[in-house]
């Protein structure tokens, strides 16, 4: 792994561990009812201050917390149209089948490409520790396998246009 | 449009049906292919020996052709195809624009009739590819003599034109790209972009030493200048393929007027007042040595002209590659968004398999949770055991609600049993009910030794 990008993922890291320290709470509006107090945010006192961890202006992660609830945004790099493009498909792919990650959220915060939302029921029913490993390899997968999508369709292209080319010869 | 096979699929396997048919039936097809060509098959029982095959194709330049019938050379290439087996019926069946009567008693046996079959359905193909290299062979017509290099629109398909430019030095054939969605302008602009960027490297090598040169532009190129707006806009870009020329002593007049006149008067020094530039001419040795506008040297080499890419083989390969030149993109943009959404789907699955590692831990409880009935069970076995010396217990059948034991002591005999079945919903402290036997004494305490609760 890059050092610059070790730093990063190692700072989300120390960050969620320390923010990953959830109770159950029911909400203080509605009676017998629990819900995530960081998608609610009707009880300031409820809501710890949101931490932004930039690597560069294109790549950068919210985490916003509360009593009951995590929300983690992501910001992955799309150096160009390509990039952005495959992003979009892939993350967009991904938050369709948001069932099958269970902390994944359908549509991410405004300016984020993609969000989890971690309650205390997954932290009752999964390992903080390997969520939080999850999280951070979720972010590794994505920029590894964009670059590596992109490579693969430049060398597809490459060889297609080598082919067609011969052709004429 | 063009397909990557030179032979029309259903048209083939028609055709085949036909031809493997051992009576004559009356038969009646109507092909579409690509939204403008036509096919209409008709065979007879009155006339066995033949099949008519119309065909209907959109021309390829109403600029270049003059009526809406095929051209000599193109019926001189379908003829080609077999003169034995095929012949052309004048005039045309009514609405087509060739009719051909195929005599299939004539085929050749065994594989050389599916070879010639497949001919026969590629004739779509060879009217296609035939117009255009009537195009490309007539370099020298009026207009580049004249120095006009009118783009000449070829339209084979209503939503895909491209335009072929006939210089002295080269035939340009230019491409408008468009596309319906975002994601493919951007995997085609890509794709694009490649032979501009690398195959410079690439021509370098034996393998592409002779292709064509390939450019991609967001912007038409200048040789497009004048035509309709509607066919310059688009939005994956112009690609253009420039088939090269070598000039010969021959074709010489078709270079650029001041060098032609030098060339004619065998003038050693040439001065152009026009473009600035003095030029000294080595007929001899076929190279000019020449001074810019901006005092910069230049040579110029005057070898023998072949053309390179329209001259033989060659030219039908050229002609079929540019006709197939979308449908290959196309295919292309198409193929590699699959490939997108398959790796997509590998990493989903990697994903999730990292996710589920997390609850690990609670896998666990819940087998041992699952697993605790059976361990109430196997104690019940384990008392009957215990208790075997005075009473031997057997478990019938137990479910949740219900369970049935049945007891033998020594001093009733060999085999004979008492059987109890106890319900839930009497309780611990319920006498036994009385379905099935009636109680005996001591079989109570020796169930009660056992340890089995009624609950």
């Amino acid at each position: 792994m890059a050092n610059p990008l070790r730093l990063y993922l190692t700072c989300i890291r120390n960050t969620l561990e320390a923010a990953m320290c959830l109770q159950n709470f029911p909400c203080q509006e509605v009676e017998r009812h629990n819900k995530p107090e960081v998608e609610l945010k009707t009880s300031p006192e409820l809501l710890l201050n949101p931490v932004t961890i930039c690597k560069n202006e294109a790549e950068k992660c919210l985490i916003e917390t509360s009593i009951n609830s995590l929300r983690i945004s992501l910001k992955v790099k799309q150096s160009d149209e390509l990039e952005n493009i495959l992003t979009k498909k892939f993350l967009r792919f991904l938050s369709m089948r948001a069932e099958a990650f269970q902390v994944l959220r359908r549509k991410p915060v405004q300016g984020y490409d993609i969000s989890f939302l971690i309650t205390n029921y997954h932290c009752e029913d999964m390992q903080k520790q390997k969520l939080i490993d999850f999280i951070v390899q979720f972010m590794e997968d994505i920029d590894k396998e964009i670059s590596d999508l992109k490579l693969s369709m430049n060398t597809r292209g490459r060889l297609v246009a080598t082919e067609f080319l011969k052709q004429f010869i | 449009m063009a397909c990557f096979e030179h032979a029309s699929p259903a048209l083939k396997e028609i055709l085949l049906r036909l031809y493997r048919d051992e009576r004559a039936i009356d038969a009646d097809h109507h092909l579409h292919e690509f939204g403008s060509v036509e096919y209409y098959i008709q065979s007879l029982v009155s006339d066995p020996d033949h099949t008519y095959l119309s065909i209907s194709t959109p021309i390829l330049s109403q600029a270049f052709l003059i009526s809406t019938r095929l051209s000599r050379y193109t019926i001189e290439k379908v003829k080609a195809i077999s003169t034995e087996v095929v012949e052309i019926v004048e005039p045309p069946k009514e609405g087509y624009q060739l009719t051909l009567r195929l005599n299939f008693a004539r085929l050749p046996y065994g594989k050389e009739s599916i070879k010639m079959i497949t001919d026969i359905a590629s004739v779509q193909g060879v009217i296609l590819s035939s117009q255009l290299e009537e195009m490309l062979m007539n370099v020298n017509s009026q207009d580049v003599a004249q120095g006009m290099y009118k783009p000449i629109k070829l339209v084979y398909h209503p939503r895909e034109p491209f335009y072929v430019i006939k210089q002295p030095q080269k035939i340009m054939a230019v491409f408008p790209m468009r596309f319906k969605e975002k994601t493919d302008v951007i995997i085609a602009t890509a794709f694009f972009q490649f032979p501009q960027q690398e195959l410079m490297d690439v021509a370098n090598t034996k393998a592409c030493a002779k292709a064509p040169h390939c450019i991609w532009s967001p912007i038409p190129p200048p040789e497009l200048r004048g035509e309709a707006i509607e066919d310059l806009s688009t939005n994956g870009g112009f690609v253009s393929f420039a088939l090269e020329k070598k000039m010969d002593s021959k074709n010489r007049l078709n270079m650029s007027n001041d060098l032609k006149w030098a060339f004619k008067n065998r003038r050693g020094l040439h001065v152009n007042s026009e473009d600035t530039y003095i030029s000294v001419l080595l007929p001899s040795l076929n190279i000019g040595i020449g001074v810019g506008p901006t005092f910069t040297f230049f040579i110029m080499a005057f070898t023998d002209i072949t053309s390179r890419h329209i001259e033989g083989k060659r030219l039908d390969k050229t002609v079929w590659n540019l006709l197939n030149f979308y449908a290959f993109v196309k295919n292309h943009v198409k193929s590699t968004r699959g490939f997108i959404q398959r790796r997509m789907r590998t990493c989903l699955k990697s994903l999730v398999e990292v996710l589920q590692k997390t609850g690990l831990q609670d896998d666990q409880q819940i087998k041992e949770v699952k697993g605790y009935k059976r361990m109430k069970k196997m104690r019940y076995k384990e008392t009957i055991t215990a208790t075997d010396q005075f009473v031997e217990l057997k478990q019938v059948d137990s479910d949740a609600q219900r369970l049935v034991i049945a007891i033998s002591r020594p001093h009733w005999g060999k085999g004979a049993i008492r059987q109890w079945t106890a319900f839930a919903r009497d309780g611990p402290h319920s006498p036994w009910p009385a379905t099935g036997s009636r109680p005996i004494m001591g079989a109570s305490s020796a169930i009660a030794m056992a340890g089995i609760q009624f609950s």
